[in-house]
């Protein structure tokens, strides 16, 4: 046992912090709140220090795959809300290629990754509950596939040069990496402005070499990617819910009421409490998931405990906070606002707290 | 990073489940189950607990000059865990609590014939610090200890004092200067049951769990049987409530009921095709205990770490204590909600389910919001020192 970080993990950490606190001022994160949310230089400057190769093997260029590397870089991103959205690409993408594809394609497409090429996914379908059954299709033609169907959610996908979509098929279910131009991608404005896209497949043909994986392990393959997106996209939460309690713990110790600063409350001071107590739950059930998955162990109830976690601690931390901050919680010149917004999404992307309990319900009771 | 039991403690885990099923014998089943000895005492608990001791299994952590095995503090929870899974009430406020502190500031006596004694399981303690006016702000606590030629001599009155009526000793907190500030004026004794000076009066709970009201009516104790310096009481009493906070909220006995209780509920047909875990809103509740479960015992494996580098912190033990008393509250409605009106039937029918340890865990959970350290004041320590906010008024 040792919940203790690895010295170069403390470091990850520290170079990140220095990088993106000068990186995500105020005022820069004010210039992305109403244009496409994504800043090429941070990308750039995370790709010169090496780390967008967190979680990727030495072959390629990486710094080694461990999966709590990864995860440091994007507690790191929700702490200071970065303008970058990149799951998708080093997630969804790098992650899964690395475990699933062979050596020739991971060299190609895993070092120009790390190098800032931009990659993405597209996985989630609007009103389909269960991901691992997608609905987009596509029907195999000789060593072609013909693909049709709507995704939405996938990032950046405007300036991605391919995106990697599930699809079922007579084979079962295939993860296939479709150049952008090949599909229509429409913009969608979320409630934090993050750069979504809807992309629409009508008939897109596509050599059958695009399939990232060996036969027969498509649908591994995307129980896989889902696993590891979740809990990725968790750390995301965890360093937006830090964040809000630390700014939670420093106005409430500046702001003074009836003559005493309102930390000195009880009813104050208790609801931060249970903010510390509610963040330290979801990095330890974090911690454990992406060490699991390191291990190769079969990780789908840590994921969804993860992401329980991770929903309920976005919605209780955000509107405590707001709460907490009285009026300041909204002014869009202060900076919690952005991350209450980011909350909602952490909340929702992947399903909600109660339909994860729902599925891990389910393994629960059939899978002992 | 490495957030996993390896395999000689997985190893370990085994021979202590094989160990006390050999241990709980029919006669020791059926001694527990009356209900004077709920919470242990009778002859065939103190023998178990002196069985336990002589095969080296209550110290694993402590130092060889105990007795013990200098095994980590990792070996001692998957002891104390495994034990409290058999239902077995093992006094770990004694051995993971009180045990430790006498070892580490004890006189040479108290070393020799305390601390060794409590390893080979033939010592048990009550813990006095409450009093009737001194609760929750513990440090105005008024049972007096005044110096004299030889030793102490100590009158008051305290109050909770739990296993009291099968008690040895008492690990007394007391006044010894009154001059100083509430804190600063504190000694802690080990005092002797079978003193004439001592006697107590039950107080029955809601739980069927015995405590009581001890009284020390001119007890003379020697010089040997103060703990620590002399008015530097409270450090220790911070220091073993921090080890309290963390035995309270095992992990083990809630998940040990999830697991029964899934197992019931798989098993329990409610109509010709379905079983109860079959309806949706059963699974979710226990999808909703097992990701608390995940979270508890992570945060008592992080705590038996930290315990292991010596600094335990104040914070997180709070956070401990807090998360899995108001846990075990939520999880013990929710698994009740599952067996539904079954839950509430008492140990006497054939109708009863799980020998209605659903039924007696729900009572006796009530007691750990406000016991070892009441909750409020948890929250003020972790504002305070894990959130670095000013000091609550």
């Amino acid at each position: 046992m040792d919940f203790s970080e690895q010295l170069h993990q403390a470091e990850i950490r520290d170079s990140l912090e220095k990088i993106l606190s000068e990186h995500c001022s105020q005022e820069n994160l004010k210039e992305y709140d109403s244009k496409f949310k994504h800043d090429k230089n941070l990308l750039s400057l995370l790709s010169r220090n090496g780390y967008l190769g967190l979680g990727l093997n030495e072959k390629y260029g990486g710094s080694g795959e461990d999966l709590y590397d990864l995860g440091i870089l994007f507690e790191q991103l929700g702490y200071h809300a970065a303008p970058l959205s990149l799951s998708g690409c080093l997630v969804d993408v790098a992650q899964t290629m690395q475990k699933f594809s062979n050596e020739r394609s991971c060299k190609e497409i895993l070092s120009s990754i790390i190098a800032g090429e931009i990659y993405t996914s597209a996985i989630l379908e609007p009103s389909n509950q269960d991901p691992e059954n997608p609905m987009t299709t596509a029907t195999i033609k000789n060593d072609q596939l013909i693909i049709s169907g709507t995704k939405y959610l996938s990032e950046i996908s405007s300036i991605a040069k391919s995106i990697l979509i599930s699809v079922n098929s007579s084979e079962g279910v295939l993860l296939v990496l479709v150049e952008s131009d090949k599909v229509k991608l429409t913009e969608l404005t979320s409630t934090a402005n993050s750069p979504l896209f809807k992309v629409e497949l009508d008939s897109v043909r596509i050599s059958k070499e695009s399939i990232i994986h060996e036969q027969g392990r498509g649908l591994e393959a995307l129980r896989y990617l889902i696993q590891i997106n979740m809990v990725m996209r968790s750390y995301i939460a965890l360093g937006i819910t830090e964040k809000m309690t630390s700014l939670v713990a420093g106005y409430t110790s500046e702001r003074e009421q009836f003559g005493r600063v309102i930390g000195t409350f009880q009813a104050v001071s208790h609801r931060a409490a249970d903010c510390f107590i509610e963040l330290e739950c979801l990095r330890l059930v974090n911690q454990q998931a992406s060490i699991n998955l390191n291990a190769n162990l079969d990780c789908e109830n840590n994921a969804l405990v993860s992401k329980i976690w991770a929903g309920n601690a976005c919605h209780k931390i955000s509107y405590s906070a707001q709460h907490l901050h009285g009026g300041m919680g909204v002014d869009k010149d202060y900076v919690l606002w952005r991350y209450c917004l980011l909350a909602k999404e952490c909340e929702l992307i992947n399903g909600s707290a109660s339909q994860n309990i729902d599925r891990l319900g389910v393994n629960l009771t059939t899978n002992q | 990073m490495l957030i996993q039991l390896n395999q000689k403690q997985i190893k370990l885990q085994t021979e202590l489940q094989e160990y006390f099923e050999n241990l709980i014998t029919p006669a020791l089943k059926s001694e527990l189950n009356q209900p004077e000895y709920f919470e242990g005492g009778g002859p065939e608990f103190k023998k178990a607990m002196r069985t336990m001791g002589s095969d080296g299994w209550i110290g694993l952590s402590w130092k060889k000059e105990f007795g013990g095995k200098e095994l980590s503090s990792i070996e001692q929870y998957i002891f104390v865990e495994t034990v409290m899974r058999t239902g077995f009430p093992f006094p770990f406020l004694t051995t993971e609590s009180v045990g430790p502190m006498i070892a580490e500031h004890g006189s040479e006596w108290a070393k020799e014939e305390i601390a060794t004694k409590i390893l080979k399981g033939e010592l048990i303690f009550g813990i006095g610090y409450s009093e009737p006016n001194s609760g929750t702000d513990l440090a105005s606590l008024q049972t007096k200890a005044i110096k004299q030629a030889d030793g102490y001599l100590i009158n008051g009155q305290k109050m909770w004092t739990s296993l009291a009526n099968f008690s040895d000793y008492i690990w007394l907190a007391t006044r010894t200067d009154f001059e100083a500030k509430n804190h600063k004026g504190i000694s802690m004794f080990i005092v002797p049951t079978n003193d004439p000076g001592f006697s107590m009066s039950a107080i029955n709970t809601l739980g069927d769990v015995r405590t009581n009201a001890t009284f020390y009516d001119n007890i003379h104790v020697p010089e040997t049987h103060l703990v620590g310096d002399l008015n530097q009481g409270w450090s220790l009493i911070t220091s073993q409530l921090n080890l309290e906070r963390l035995a309270l909220v095992n992990h083990g006995p809630v998940e040990e009921l999830y697991k029964d209780v899934l197992k019931t509920a798989q098993s329990t047909k409610i109509n010709n095709d379905q079983c109860l875990s079959d309806l949706s809103w059963v699974k979710h509740n226990f999808a909703k205990v097992h990701s608390g479960i995940e979270a508890l015992k992570l945060i008592c494996w992080k705590q038996t770490w930290i315990m292991e580098s010596g600094q335990l912190n104040m914070a997180e033990a709070s956070v401990a204590k807090v998360y899995g008393s108001e846990f075990f509250i939520e999880a013990y409605r929710l698994l009740m909600e599952i067996m539904g009106e079954l839950s509430i039937l008492k140990n006497d029918s054939d109708l009863t389910i799980l020998n209605a340890r659903l039924e007696r865990m729900y009572r006796t959970a009530s007691i750990l919001t406000f016991g070892g350290g009441t909750n409020e004041v948890q929250r003020d320590i972790i504002a305070m020192a894990g959130l670095l906010m000013p000091r609550t008024r």
